[in-house]
């Protein structure tokens, strides 16, 4: 019995020696599965300080109190990225498309609000889509409450907004989008490291020596799927300090390990999968293209662009079945809220899609030495 | 060897031997070129598997990044309304036509249970004495619960709460609230984010499919040593390049067509300029299989050039403004998206579908910079092949 164990592990570990040192040999390989993820965190990074904040042209043609008083309140929402401009120099930054639109606070304004006669605010929106045309079709009625909210008792606007948030902090679109990019880098890590070492022993003939010899194809997987492990969680942990470094993500105290453990089991359950993947398909090239594909459709699946909760309940039900959608929310809950909420649950679904992962890839390797 | 084909039919050798005397004419150009199409394109079509996917990569791209824009674009939100008097129901109104807002009425137990779990993202509340303090001109609080879970979402809603606050009173109470904005649009109509978004996922869908086609096709000549034969044969190195440039342009025609016809039959974008759709979409492919042949001939190695082609046009994507103008974006941003073709790609596509003018360039300006672009790759490749030879 104890020598059997020793010899299985003896197989896992020479496996998995054989399979580092095959992935150490391809730096491109490695550098292919980091460089993606590196490069989308970084145009996150580089794009996330406009998103929310359009660019207008402020046009001020009135002289008076009232229109100096909602001049100010548009420069302070902090919607906007204002220019301030004359009517012709409006003209051309939004013809340039400098700005997304010229907010107009016409001359008499101030007259007219005194006078309680009907007075606009001219917003001319370059309405090319609604994501930017929304956010101005918001924005200028909320600063035009926020002119009112200012007379105090005196503003006709009655109703105002009572907020609670449901989280203790907000967190910015860059923070929320590193956690399931963390994700993404893990699964394409696991998928195609594992996938690919499994794959190239049939593209090289070497399946025969290991399914011939007295190897289980148990040991033969968990050595594989353990390499596999090894990388991506190395190449995980590695983005995650990175971002912890930059301030992006700031587990504190237990919660790091919580981190430390999520990452394990995805880097596990992707690992797992890529070598079933990488047994059923047997060649590089589909394992490669597949991969990528699937690590894709995880990511978006999982909420990886939005937020689950914004989506349709149909959606919502979707991303249910799907395994990383656990382990962003156990991420987000560790990183973001020092949080343990329904961390058994989210441990439970990741250890089991692993092991199914682990049990698939055992039984395409055992359909490959039957044929 | 059972199962490998012969070396003359790998490489296509056997179309390009040719006596001494032909070897510069430009029939045993052509004939290079042919041969070379040619074999590329049966050996891509022997792997069925791969094919088919980078086909429909591009079609899956857009149906994921589609559904969860459509979904996004409205706040689940509940409402709880303990007023159902006249004005507490033009408040309601308001707040569905606020464009921000998915509603639906229920309780506050179902509303707080809701939230809780993550199926809604809001909770509004309009107490029970709304109307009478409205009409009283007394403060009223409309509670206002939030899942914040991301600034980005939860400001929309804490700006389409007031929006609807405001449009309520300038319905309700016209002689009150007098201040409203006037909005003068540049475009008759407003365009959607997933029409929009489309267009562009067609110009990544064109990328992904070209690398795929030409990168993997180069590598594999590099990986199966079958290199040698053709930079030792007769023909000459953009002839070699030419051929299997055409193949791959062939095989990402099927992908480019497939995201066509989902563009316009299923998600309903109907070209603007379809001469501008068919040119266009030819030269962005030049580009982009110029710049797969490159990546091949640089790496060898069909692994790589796979995971790349995928890996770099996803950041590529989010980078070249495929979301809007870029110059609405950061200044960083905006540097970064104009050195690379993807971004004048996106702008010329956006003009051949929806006839967006999206930056100051002009369609000319654009088109001479996507052909600056090209022209570049295709010295750059042949330059490349012809310093390969060197080193191999």
């Amino acid at each position: 019995m104890f020598s059997s164990l020793s010899t299985f592990i003896r197989n896992v570990l020479t496996i998995f020696w054989k399979d580092l040192r095959v992935w150490l040999r391809q730096p491109s390989t490695v550098a292919a599965t980091i460089v993606p993820p590196l490069a989308f965190l970084l145009v996150e990074a580089l794009g996330a300080a406009a998103v929310g904040r359009s660019p207008v042209a402020l046009v001020v043609q009135d002289t008076g109190v009232k229109g100096a008083q909602m001049a100010q309140i548009i420069h302070n929402a902090d919607v906007f990225r204002i220019t301030d401009a004359n009517a012709q120099q409006a003209r051309v930054l939004i013809n340039n498309l400098d700005v997304v639109a010229i907010i107009t606070i016409p001359p008499g304004f101030t007259r007219r609000v005194d006078a309680h006669e009907p007075a606009t605010i001219d917003v001319t929106v370059n309405n090319l889509n609604l994501d930017f045309t929304n956010d101005i079709r918001r924005s200028v009625p909320d600063a035009i409450t926020q002119f009112y909210q200012a007379q105090g008792s005196a503003s006709p606007i009655k109703v105002t907004m009572n907020e609670q948030d449901l989280r203790s902090q907000d967190v910015s679109l860059l923070q929320f989008s590193v956690l399931p990019t963390i994700g993404l880098l893990l699964m394409i890590g696991g998928l195609i490291t594992g996938g690919l070492a499994t794959a190239r022993e049939w593209e090289a003939q070497t399946i025969k020596e290991l399914l011939l010899s007295p190897a289980t194809s148990g040991a033969i997987i968990v050595g594989k799927v353990l390499a596999g492990f090894l990388t991506t969680f190395t190449l995980g942990l590695l983005v995650f300090l990175l971002a912890d470094l930059l301030g992006w993500t700031r587990p504190q105290g237990v919660y790091w390990l919580t981190t430390l453990l999520i990452i394990a089991l995805v880097s596990l359950f992707s690992s797992g999968l890529g070598v079933a993947i990488g047994a059923l398909l047997r060649r590089i090239q589909p394992v490669i293209a597949i991969s990528i594909n699937v690590a894709l459709y995880l990511f978006f699946l999982a909420g990886g662009i939005a937020v689950l909760a914004f989506e349709p309940l149909w959606l919502q039900n979707i991303a249910a079945f799907i395994p990383l959608t656990y382990g962003n929310h156990a991420l987000q809950m560790a990183v973001f809220y020092a949080s343990a909420d329904q961390l058994g649950r989210d441990i439970t679904v990741l250890s089991l899609s692993a092991l199914s992962a682990l049990a698939l890839g055992i039984l395409s390797m055992r359909r490959g030495l039957v044929r | 060897m059972l199962g490998e084909p012969a070396v003359e039919e790998r490489t296509g050798a056997a179309d390009m031997q040719a006596p001494p005397s032909l070897a510069q004419g430009p029939l045993y150009t052509l004939r290079v070129i042919r041969a070379c199409m040619k074999k590329d394109i049966r050996t891509a079509l022997t792997e069925r598997v791969f094919t088919i996917i980078s086909v429909f990569v591009p079609v899956n791209v857009l149906i994921l990044m589609s559904l969860f824009v459509l979904g996004g674009s409205h706040a689940p939100t509940a409402v709880v309304m303990y007023d159902t008097g006249p004005l507490a129901r033009q408040f309601y109104t308001a707040m569905n036509n606020a464009h921000s807002f998915s509603l639906q009425k229920t309780s506050a137990a179902q509303a707080e249970q809701m939230i809780r779990a993550g199926q809604i993202v809001a909770v509004v509340t309009i107490p029970a004495d709304f109307d009478a303090r409205v009409r009283a001109n007394q403060p009223v609080q409309v509670g206002v619960q939030i899942n914040n879970l991301n600034t980005d979402f939860t400001n929309d809603i804490r700006r389409a709460v007031p929006l609807s606050i405001t449009t309520f009173y300038a319905k309700a109470f016209p002689d009150v609230v007098t201040i409203t904005p006037a909005e003068h649009d540049f475009y008759s109509q407003d365009t959607d984010y997933v029409p929009y978004l489309a267009v562009s996922i067609l110009v990544v869908g064109l990328m992904i499919g070209g690398l795929l086609q030409s990168g993997t096709a180069s590598a594999r000549e590099w990986e199966h040593e079958t290199i040698k034969e053709l930079l030792l044969s007769p023909a000459s190195r953009w002839a070699i390049v030419a051929g299997k440039m055409l193949a791959a342009c062939v095989m990402s025609l099927a992908s480019t067509v497939v995201v066509l016809l989902v563009l316009i039959f299923i998600i309903g974008v109907y070209p603007a300029h379809w001469d501008e759709v068919i040119g266009f979409n030819l030269l962005f492919l030049l580009i982009f299989i110029a710049f797969g042949t490159l990546l091949g001939t640089l790496l060898k190695n069909r692994q790589p050039v796979t995971a790349l082609s995928f890996g770099i046009a996803i950041p590529l994507f989010f980078l070249s403004g495929a979301f809007g103008p870029i110059s609405f974006d950061t200044p960083a941003t905006q540097f970064l998206a104009q050195l690379f073709p993807v971004y004048y790609a996106i702008v010329l596509e956006q003009h051949a579908f929806h006839n967006f003018r999206l930056n100051t360039l002009g369609t000319g300006g654009n088109v001479l910079v996507i052909c600056a672009y090209a022209l570049g790759l295709l010295l750059l490749t042949t330059w490349t092949l012809r310093r390969a030879t060197v080193s191999h």
